[in-house]
């Protein structure tokens, strides 16, 4: 039997994925006509690049094989740095910046150095500094977040400032957003890089027979990774005018359910932007809809953790009946 | 008498108190099928693994086409166009075939970008189609679909045809027809003919004999971390090959053979 171009395309986990997109917005907009009003469009699209930019990172390092537990808490100690530097050591802003992303260079240089030179799992490497980091942001703040962060600077316009383009109010985060995941898209897609990205997650020895340096990509993909965290810390945090040690708790949870829910192989291998795309608006879209209908805002978890099980066992089961090993 | 295209002279390896390679020389010629013989631990795989980049020998010589060379990783040696395939290490199972022919080597736009540099799609596509023509063993094979879906046989080829397409002079195959049914060794094996043919040289690594008399010139045999015998294929029986493999007395191979048949 030969199968056509469009089943091909119909069996991908993230083609299902998105499928299971759209029918859960239906379910939304029939449960509550305000859900795609302007102001409810407007308030997703504020939140959804915060966790986005973390998770377009992550499909990247997922793709390559390793993930990072480690993120959630650098998107609160990057911004966390830099508003203590500026509120208590009258650092310039640029400045303290600057040194907040070099904590987040930090920690993805040593996540990916004991991942590959020491060669433990990246699962207990970035589980331990999780601990450090977040412990770290929790001392030096002494657990309490901090005062309301008013800083007048030209870039705090270009990371967070807003324009209403119609009825709905966006903000320059969503740029940012967009631009990442067409560099994303790219570089998976149609660069070297990203050939060299799923070599090395799907056979790291026939990558390196092949002269591919594995250790190199995969302590980029760290690096950029954490990085990802605290620039998207800093937005949230120049958002909502303040840095709190305890932002971001269990993001790398959420950001991992939304690559894997696209179809991004949690083994690595096999990495997909636009699925991580649908897997974004669809954790986001369910948090906001959710509270629309009317359901307890405690009873979300119960909803993400269903559907995100509906999806792996449908992508299972797609696997089964058409793959082969 | 064909040129030698890859030389070893006087090679030792040791790991901690083994003497894994002991004053190996061995000559490759161009153009022909060689066969590396020796039962497990005979130091095969260590030679194999020295010459491709793997281990770095702790004496003696390598020479390509009469120059000496060093080979401390998988990219020198693929860059003297030494290309190692081993059966399962060799491809990525997750990426298309044409990506994996083009893996480590992807032609790019605007160099200058590095590793961000765009690959050339439409030329890794067309060279993969190509490719693929040439080799189809068992059926045609689609150049963008992953390599999770072929069979071991085909796999192989792949591995091949990626090391003639990038011009490798010898071509080192570490078991190609392990796992594989007979219809797909078969296609293996007159798959190692054609490569010979196109004029590059084989060292093919092989616990059966039946293949190597099937396919190559010339064998030679390593026991203990050494080379114990050589044999050209055409003049030399099966008996005589097994018997430098295991070490037996020929006469004695031969003997207890006319017995079993005389006690039939």
């Amino acid at each position: 039997m030969k199968s056509s171009r469009w089943a091909k395309v119909l069996r991908l986990p993230e083609v299902s994925s998105f499928g299971i997109l759209c029918l859960v917005v239906v379910a939304f907009v029939l449960g509550n006509r305000d859900f795609l009003s302007p102001l409810n469009i407007s308030n997703m699209l504020a939140f959804l690049p915060e966790l986005g930019i973390i998770a377009l990172a992550m499909t990247l390092l997922l793709t390559a094989g390793e993930f990072d537990l480690s993120v959630g808490a650098v998107f609160a100690l990057c911004p966390v740095t830099m508003a203590l530097l500026v509120q208590n050591a009258g650092m310039s802003f640029t400045l303290a910046l600057l040194i907040g992303f070099l904590i987040a260079v930090a920690v993805g240089l040593i996540n990916g150095l004991l991942v590959t030179k020491i060669g433990i799992s990246s699962f207990l490497v970035t589980l331990s500094m999780l601990f450090v980091v977040r412990g770290v942001a929790l001392y030096a703040t002494q657990g309490f977040p901090l005062k309301s962060l008013e800083v007048d600077n030209a870039f705090v316009n270009l990371l967070v400032g807003n324009a209403y383009i119609g009825p709905f109010r966006i903000y320059a985060s969503f740029w940012w957003f967009i631009a990442f995941v067409a560099l994303a898209i790219y570089v998976l897609d149609y660069s070297k890089a990203g050939n060299w990205i799923s070599a090395v997650g799907s056979n790291r020895d026939a990558a390196v027979a092949r002269g591919v340096p594995a250790d190199r990509v995969k302590i980029w993909l760290f690096v950029i990774t954490s990085v990802a965290a605290g620039f998207a810390g800093l937005i949230s945090a120049l958002r909502i005018s303040s840095a709190s040690p305890v932002a971001g708790t269990n993001y790398e949870l959420e950001v991992i359910a939304m690559v894997v829910v696209g179809g991004t192989a949690l083994m690595g291998g096999r990495g997909t932007i636009f699925g991580t795309l649908v897997g974004i608006f669809m954790l986001r879209i369910i948090r906001n809809g959710i509270v629309m209908v009317g359901v307890p805002g405690l009873a979300y978890n119960i909803f993400v953790g269903a559907i995100i099980l509906v999806m792996l066992v449908m992508h299972a089961l797609m696997q089964r009946r058409h793959g082969r090993a | 008498m064909a040129a030698d295209i890859l030389r070893i002279a006087h090679l030792h390896k040791h790991f901690g108190g083994l003497h894994a390679l002991n004053d190996v020389s061995l000559v490759v010629r161009e153009g022909e099928v060689l066969a590396l013989l020796g039962d497990n631990g005979a130091g095969k795989s260590t030679l194999i693994k020295t010459i491709s980049g793997v281990h770095r020998p702790d004496s003696g010589e390598i020479f390509v086409r009469d120059r000496q060379v060093t080979i401390r990783s998988a990219r020198d040696a693929i860059e003297l166009g030494i290309e190692t395939i081993h059966q399962d290490t060799s491809l990525a199972p997750d990426l298309s075939i044409a990506r994996n022919l083009f893996l480590g080597r992807e032609p790019t736009h605007m160099s200058w970008l590095g590793v961000l540099a765009p690959m050339r799609r439409d030329e890794i596509a067309a060279a993969a189609t190509q490719l693929l023509g040439r080799v189809g063993i068992t059926k045609r094979l689609d150049a963008a679909a992953p390599v999770r879906m072929l069979s071991g046989g085909e796999r192989q080829s792949i591995a091949i045809s990626r090391a003639m397409q990038f011009a490798a002079k010898v071509i080192i195959l570490d078991e190609p027809t392990n796992n594989l049914g007979v219809e797909e060794t078969n296609g293996v094996l007159r798959f190692i003919r054609e490569v010979r043919d196109a004029g590059h040289s084989v060292v093919l690594v092989t616990h059966n004999l039946h293949h190597v008399f099937q396919v190559a010139d010339r064998a030679v045999v390593m026991r203990q971390g050494q080379i114990v015998a050589g044999f050209d294929i055409a003049l030399s029986s099966m008996v005589e090959v097994e018997a430098a493999i295991t070490g037996a007395d020929v006469a004695e191979l031969l003997a207890a053979g006319a017995a079993a048949q005389g006690g039939r």
